[in-house]
């Protein structure tokens, strides 16, 4: 794969010695190959070790990914994981043979009790699928028919920033390619006129995380793949609007000038992100005229509007970057990352959640309606979580209706919809105590091998080798989750 | 004419591999091959592209009534000898033998004992004679069969015939379980390595006979017994279990396939059950249906090649062509609307319309032009014309696309006259209707048409109220 990167993208770099390199063994390979038994040499590596890159794998089930990232960390014990146990012992103490050693946070390691909280809101079954929801979430609720619960994700990370981190870059540690980037280094763009990784932030009135563009890096990767941040307003992307006086003819010639001499740059030194830099520039150009009518949410109908909520007028909220979501969808982007901070309730969670909850409830259940009616959700996966779950015991002080739980990475909840995710299922399970996983473990590795699969990639094929090593989203883990697929 | 120049022990090395040779044919079941011989066996594949050119070479040659370099003949003989004999090896690790290898065999073989009589012939002077020009034709003719044989061991009998003609038959409405199903599956996935002629783990797998028999690990098929019966158990083995059939990199059954040999084994492996004697409570039938309306994806391996050149010169910013997956013909299209909109962005398309499953023209004014280039893309699958102008005069044009799984066409002018276009739309899975002009009266007609679609024609209106309404949240926490 990385030859064939150096093959397609930077036909300069093919000198004498890299002609001859590939020229032997193409030579010898070929003798090999056709002279000898057929597998004798494959060893391990599958057929698909020398993919092209732009193409998925094999036949995807999605085209894209809507990625309602809720930063910050929703309580799974509120939301979708029905505890009843936590109401009957209520006020005891963790049992140590269920916490086992757990490490804590510096918010909590200094507390000597670990008081058992129930969740403040209440249960009940949705659905045919009999699907638990929180009160906090009845829009959601009513279309836990079309969506896939997983209660038993778990990840390593106990604070947010590498919580984060390894959500959406598959490591811990700054630096690698975020998810999105992957996605478009290994499919290519569906829109030209469009960029195919675009970030849209909101943010809530609960207590929040920070975000940093370090999140939709690319990485290693071409600079290409970055995601855009289109902000709300006037300018969805800065300086992207010419200055006024400048035709667009005038910038046509402006954008042909720079790009020559570039080029002659670029045969000079070789390096790649000339290139890339070339590409941006006309794709900018071509931006000119396609942002602004995909960001117009004037042409959408009141009906429309309504289903997301009045919110959604209200440009910068969660409900209008849902409507914005759908409508970049549409006009192939093939990955959407939303964020929505403001779930980190170590204290008043019961009200902070409630507000934050009311934030995305309608607009969330609203896309995947309004996904569904368009037959989109057939190749959108729609995914919605945080970075980690909360504990089953109180932070602070113990008060049924103002409490506060603190970061918990053994076990909490997303869910998915469309996009080759079977409808209607709940998948794992947690323990009695909502503590640990006692049925079908999901690790952010796991995940992002699905949600890979789903797309049509490999997770073990893609890779980019990058100072002597080779990288993958998934690194060296990950399995496919072939039980929540259609 | 040639000298008898060349030192005697090549001849002696010659007369000793033929000997060789003849002993291990006419002893063939008593020999026990120690591996570092089977081994040898091996290097059949790369040597015997050595005899194929130096016979031919030196055939042709004499042909021309040219003088045949004594050298040349040499190394050629000795090569043909070399060959057949590790390719001799190489069969022993195949028992029993099938027809084609044995045939490959006799006249690998032959080809060795030709050449060494000519061999012989020529260290005695006799060149020119008329029998030397027979060996000559017939080592031709020989070579060639001899490879084309062997070329059918490696790379599957019909790797000549013209392509395509037998795998892809449809399966009949009411199909015999075993030999339409069952022996379909098989046939796809596994008897490529265990057939007469390749029996990996001594398995044949290519009647229920030979499958009851099974390999070297006893019978691979126990009649009634699924748990019990060794292929089954192999199809579940985790992906990285060295026993998991079909091995590494092959492409594993579907959760359906496994599922059908599974019961009809179950229900007797039986070789004259019917579809039609299934109860519709019986779950093999579903599964059986399943499968037949699944052959799409097989269906894309006959479709034309088009070139990536192609594929370059005809996408631009706005119309993205792709592959649907890597190696594929099958082509995905998605057409977005260009500040200067002209219908030939999408009919310039028409020289690859037979690769084109997927085709987008969402939110595009296409009119009549366009549609009679969709309906030229006979094996689209999917089509999305939702936002479209159409009316039901363009729709009409739609009538053709048997293929049809997907369609998209709401916010569209449709009306009921639609519906029997629709209609006609066997194979489709889900419509999307939502805002056309078509009634409640359409839909229900459509909806007895084809019981299996799934007909989107909005969200739900009580559900859409409870949105539209108010929110719901719970003001007591607040
Ligand atoms: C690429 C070649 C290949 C394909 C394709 C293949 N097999 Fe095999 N099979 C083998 C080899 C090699 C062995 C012997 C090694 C072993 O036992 O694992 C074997 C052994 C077996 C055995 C055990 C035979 C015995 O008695 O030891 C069974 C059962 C079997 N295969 C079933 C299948 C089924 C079912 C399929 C189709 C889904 C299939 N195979 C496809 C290569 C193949």
């Amino acid at each position: 794969m990385e030859e064939d990167k150096s093959k397609s993208e930077n036909p300069l770099k093919v000198n004498r010695r890299h002609f001859f390199s590939q020229l032997s063994v193409g030579i010898g390979s070929l003798a090999l190959g056709s002279l000898l038994i057929p597998d004798l040499f494959k060893g391990g590596k599958g057929p698909l070790a020398s993919q092209p890159l732009g193409i998925p794998h094999f036949a995807p089930k999605a085209k894209r990914v809507i990625y309602l990232f809720q930063s910050g960390a929703p309580s799974q014990l509120e939301s979708f994981d029905y505890k009843p146990t936590l109401t009957k012992r209520m006020g005891e103490d963790l049992p140590e043979s269920i916490r086992n050693g757990q490490r804590l946070t510096g918010m909590t390691s200094g507390q000597d009790k670990f008081p058992l909280m129930p969740s403040a809101a209440k249960f009940a079954q949705h659905g045919k699928s009999g699907a638990w929801v929180s009160e906090f979430f009845p829009h959601i609720a009513k279309i836990a028919d079309e969506i896939c619960i997983v209660r038993s994700m778990h990840t390593e990370a106990i604070n947010h920033d590498p919580a984060i981190t390894f959500f959406q870059t598959g490591s811990q540690q700054s630096g690698r390619p975020s998810m999105g980037s992957w996605m478009s280094y290994g499919l290519g763009s569906e829109n030209q006129n469009l960029p195919s990784f675009v970030v849209l932030t909101s943010r809530g009135k609960g207590n929040s995380q920070g975000l940093y563009s370090k999140l939709w890096s690319s990485g290693f990767l071409d600079s290409k793949h970055q995601g855009v941040l289109l902000r709300s307003g006037k300018d969805p992307v800065l300086y992207l609007n010419d200055p006024d006086g400048l035709s667009r003819s005038d910038k046509r010639h402006l954008l042909d000038h720079v790009s020559s001499l570039n080029k002659i740059h670029h045969v000079e030194t070789g390096d790649d992100e000339i290139e890339s830099r070339i590409a941006q520039y006309e794709m900018a150009y071509r931006m000119q005229m396609s942002v602004p009518d995909v960001m117009d949410i004037k042409k959408e109908p009141e009906s429309i509007i309504k289903l997301y909520g009045e919110d959604s007028q209200v440009p910068g909220t969660y409900a209008a970057n849902c409507l914005q979501a759908r409508r970049l969808a549409e006009s192939g982007v093939r990955f959407i990352q939303l964020y929505h901070q403001g779930w980190d309730q170590h204290g008043n969670l019961p009200n902070e959640m409630a507000g934050q909850a009311k934030d995305v409830d309608q607009a969330s259940a609203a896309l995947i309606l309004d996904l569904k009616q368009r037959g989109m959700l057939e190749d959108t996966l729609v995914i919605w979580g945080g970075e980690f779950g909360r504990t089953n015991y109180c932070q602070g002080n113990f008060d049924p209706k103002n409490y506060g739980r603190d970061h918990h990475p053994r076990a909490f909840s997303i869910w998915m919809a469309g996009g080759g995710i079977k409808p209607g299922i709940t998948y794992g399970e947690t323990d009695e105590f909502g503590y640990n996983i006692v049925k079908n473990p999901v690790h952010i590795n796991d995940f992002h091998a699905t949600i890979m699969n789903n797309l049509g990639l490999d997770h073990e094929q893609l890779i980019y080798k990058y100072q002597g090593r080779r990288f993958r989203l998934t690194d060296v883990a990950g399995n496919v989750v072939n039980d929540i697929l259609t | 004419m040639a000298q008898k120049n060349s030192s005697p022990w090549v001849d002696y090395v010659i007369f000793g591999l033929t000997v060789f040779l003849v002993f291990c044919l006419i002893f063939e079941s008593f020999i026990d091959l120690p591996s570092l011989v089977a081994w040898l066996g091996r290097w059949h594949p790369l040597i015997l592209h050595f005899p194929i050119v130096l016979l031919l070479m030196a055939a042709a040659i004499g042909l021309f009534n040219r003088i045949v370099p004594k050298l040349l003949l040499t190394i050629a003989t000795l090569s043909a000898l070399v060959t057949a004999i590790t390719g001799f090896f190489l069969g022993t690790e195949t028992v029993p033998k099938g027809d084609l290898i044995l045939w490959h065999q006799w006249m690998g073989a032959g080809v060795a004992f030709l050449a060494v009589l000519w061999y012989w012939l020529s260290t005695n002077h006799l060149q020119q004679t008329y029998l030397v020009k027979g060996i000559q034709v017939i080592l031709i003719l020989l070579v060639g069969f001899t490879g084309h044989f062997g070329g059918m061991i490696t790379h599957g009998e019909d790797f000549l015939a013209m392509p395509r003609s037998k795998k892809l038959e449809k399966i009949p409405e009411n199909p015999l379980i075993y030999e339409h199903i069952v022996h379909r599956v098989l046939d796809n996935s596994c008897i490529g390595c265990h057939n007469p002629n390749k029996s990996k783990g001594e398995l044949l797998m290519t009647s229920i006979g030979e499958l009851i028999k099974g390999g070297e690990s006893g019978p691979a098929l126990v009649v009634g017994d699924p748990v019990n019966s060794e292929l089954i158990r192999r199809l579940h083995l985790p992906m990285e279990d060295e026993e998991h059939m079909p091995p590494d990199g092959k492409k594993p059954l579907s959760d359906n396939e496994i599922q059908i040999l599974e019961r009809w084994i179950a229900l007797g492996a039986s070789d004259t059950l019917k579809l039609s004697d299934l109860d519709n409570s019986e779950p093999l039938a579903g599964m059986v249906k399943k499968m037949m309306e699944e052959g799409t994806s097989n269906s894309w391996a006959k479709l034309p090649k088009v070139a990536d050149s192609t594929l370059q010169n005809l996408a631009s910013d706005y119309v993205t062509i792709q592959r649907i997956s890597s190696n594929s013909q099958a082509l995905s299209i998605s057409v977005f609307l260009p500040p200067d909109y002209d219908p030939k962005n999408i009919t310039d398309l028409k020289r690859i319309s037979n690769n084109i499953i997927e085709l987008d023209l969402s939110g595009i004014p296409i009119g009549e032009k366009e549609m009679e280039f969709v309906a030229m893309c006979k094996n689209l699958e999917w089509l999305e014309v939702d936002r479209t102008p159409l009316t039901d005069t363009e729709f009409d044009k739609l009538k053709g696309l048997a293929q049809l799984r997907v369609l998209k066409a709401y916010e569209t002018g449709i009306t009921d006259k639609s519906v029997a276009v629709l209609k006609d739309f066997k194979g489709l899975k889900s419509l999307y209707l939502w805002e056309t002009q078509i009634s409640e009266v359409g839909f229900t007609e459509l909806k007895e048409a084809l019981p299996n679609l799934i007909l989107d024609h909005g969200i739900d209106p009580e559900l859409k109220r409870e949105f539209i309404e108010k929110d719901t949240i719970v003001d007591s926490i607040q």
